[in-house]
């Protein structure tokens, strides 16, 4: 068998079309995994222990498991106990707790890098513990996050092939099943390989747009 | 619940570990020395910095998934037929090769220009410089981010599972489908997985205290 460029081309199509899905449950993915590492973070320097304790226990979990385990344990596990979701919700699931407790770790080192006279101020301008949280911490913490936060999200969409092993119609979905109707593996997969690659591209590429907007403040007034 | 019937199926899943434990060691290795080689080529200028620098990119910008369906799937076309245990191998190894390359150009990047400098002016050529004065430097650095690269590899290799490679999360597909008891089953071997991974991140990050503290 031989390469065929044509035939490459014609696959394009479909996979951009599985493609679409990949976005969308990345861009889904990316808004709930933030969520939960800022709530993880927040939960990690909490005053109470037992919230401590069991936000360390959720990172150390996550992290130190394989997604594709945790997929097949939310998918094919959980009926088990009465706990039902589709593909889209448990590819979804997986995806965000293991991404989330990656961010609860990236967000804790931003505020860990906070300096103290900031909470301090912010204590003596008689800020609430929440308006601290908020108005000062957090705002700061996520700028220093950011380039970590946007190799996790970049991570992120590569992660998401993985939700074709349940029967999510992505990209990678896509790709296997163009494969098993045509046998033209290596257009098939190549081709996909390079929407992936222009995917992330794309992505790095508006987060070092957003970064270098985010962190606009820190350039001399006249290079704004 | 029928946890007997996971712990019955424990010595299988432990052979299966065994599989993801030599996978990962196989992959490591190789991909440590071509690390090396492509980390080394990235700071060179001209070919050989642009080859390198395609590699990593095309490595680190793409699932690893395509990857191995790439290489398993993608090049038999071209005459290239590999076994699954092979194929899933070598894409690893390229994954774990692109990634280990930016820690050890990272890590020799790290370590003033002057000891460069100072090597070359004592008479040695950058070869020798790079190899008794400023790579052995460097090594210290590598070492915390290649425990933390281990761990993810060992997370990775149950990719490897997708094309029926022998290894934990494959004996833990095929215990789900003998005996149904996937929420059981699942969560030992997610357990399995912990108990090697977690050491190793916590290793990986005291190494990496322990090279904060040292450093001036």
């Amino acid at each position: 068998m031989s390469i065929d460029p044509a035939f490459a081309l014609r696959v394009l199509p479909p996979l951009v079309r599985g493609a679409a899905l990949t976005v969308e449950v990345s861009i889904w993915a990316i808004g709930l995994a933030t969520g939960v590492g800022i709530c993880g973070a927040a939960a990690r320097g909490s005053r109470i222990r037992p919230v401590r304790w069991l936000a360390s226990a959720y990172v150390e979990l996550f992290r130190n498991t394989p997604l594709l385990v945790q997929i097949f344990f939310i998918f094919f596990g959980l009926p088990r106990v009465g706990v039902r979701l589709s593909a889209f919700q448990s590819g979804l699931l997986a995806l965000v707790l293991y991404t989330g407790a990656y961010n609860t770790e990236v967000f804790r080192a931003g505020l860990e890098a906070v300096p103290r006279g900031l909470r301090e101020a912010a204590m003596a301008l008689g800020l609430s513990r929440w308006q601290q949280f908020r108005f000062v911490e957090l705002p700061l913490a996520a700028r220093i996050a950011l380039p970590a936060l946007g190799n996790n999200f970049v991570a992120l969409v590569k992660n998401s092939s993985l939700v074709s092993t349940i029967g999510m119609v992505e990209l990678t979905f896509v790709a296997r099943d163009l494969e098993a109707w045509t046998f033209r593996s290596f257009e098939v997969y190549g081709m996909a390989t390079l929407v992936y690659l222009g995917l992330v591209l794309a992505l790095s590429g508006a987060l070092r747009r957003v970064e270098a907007r985010a962190l606009r403040f820190l350039r001399p007034p006249e290079a704004r | 619940m029928r946890w007997e019937v996971a712990f019955q199926s424990l010595p299988y899943l432990v052979r299966g570990l065994e599989g993801t434990v030599r996978l990962g060691l196989l992959v490591m290795a190789l991909g440590t020395i071509l690390g090396i080689v492509v980390g080394l080529l990235r700071l060179s200028r001209g070919l050989p910095y642009t080859a390198a620098t395609a590699f990593v990119e095309l490595f680190r910008d793409t699932p690893l998934l395509m990857q191995i369906f790439f290489v398993f799937f993608g090049l038999p076309a071209l005459g290239i037929r590999l076994s699954a245990f092979v194929a899933a191998s070598m894409a690893m190894t390229s994954f774990a090769a692109a990634n280990a390359a930016e820690i050890v150009r990272g890590a020799i990047q790290s370590i003033p220009r002057g000891q460069m400098e100072a090597a070359r002016s004592l008479g040695l050529s950058y070869v020798q410089a790079m190899r008794y004065v400023v790579f052995p430097q460097a090594i210290r650095r590598m070492i915390p981010p290649m425990v933390g690269l281990f761990t993810t590899l060992i997370k990775d290799t149950s990719l490897a599972a997708i094309v029926n490679v022998f290894e934990l999360t494959t004996a833990a597909r095929q215990v789900v489908e003998r005996t149904l008891a996937s929420f059981e089953v699942w969560l030992v071997v997610a357990g399995m997985y912990f108990l090697v991974c977690y050491p190793l991140s916590v290793l990986a990050r005291r190494l990496e205290r322990r090279l904060v503290s040292e450093s001036p």
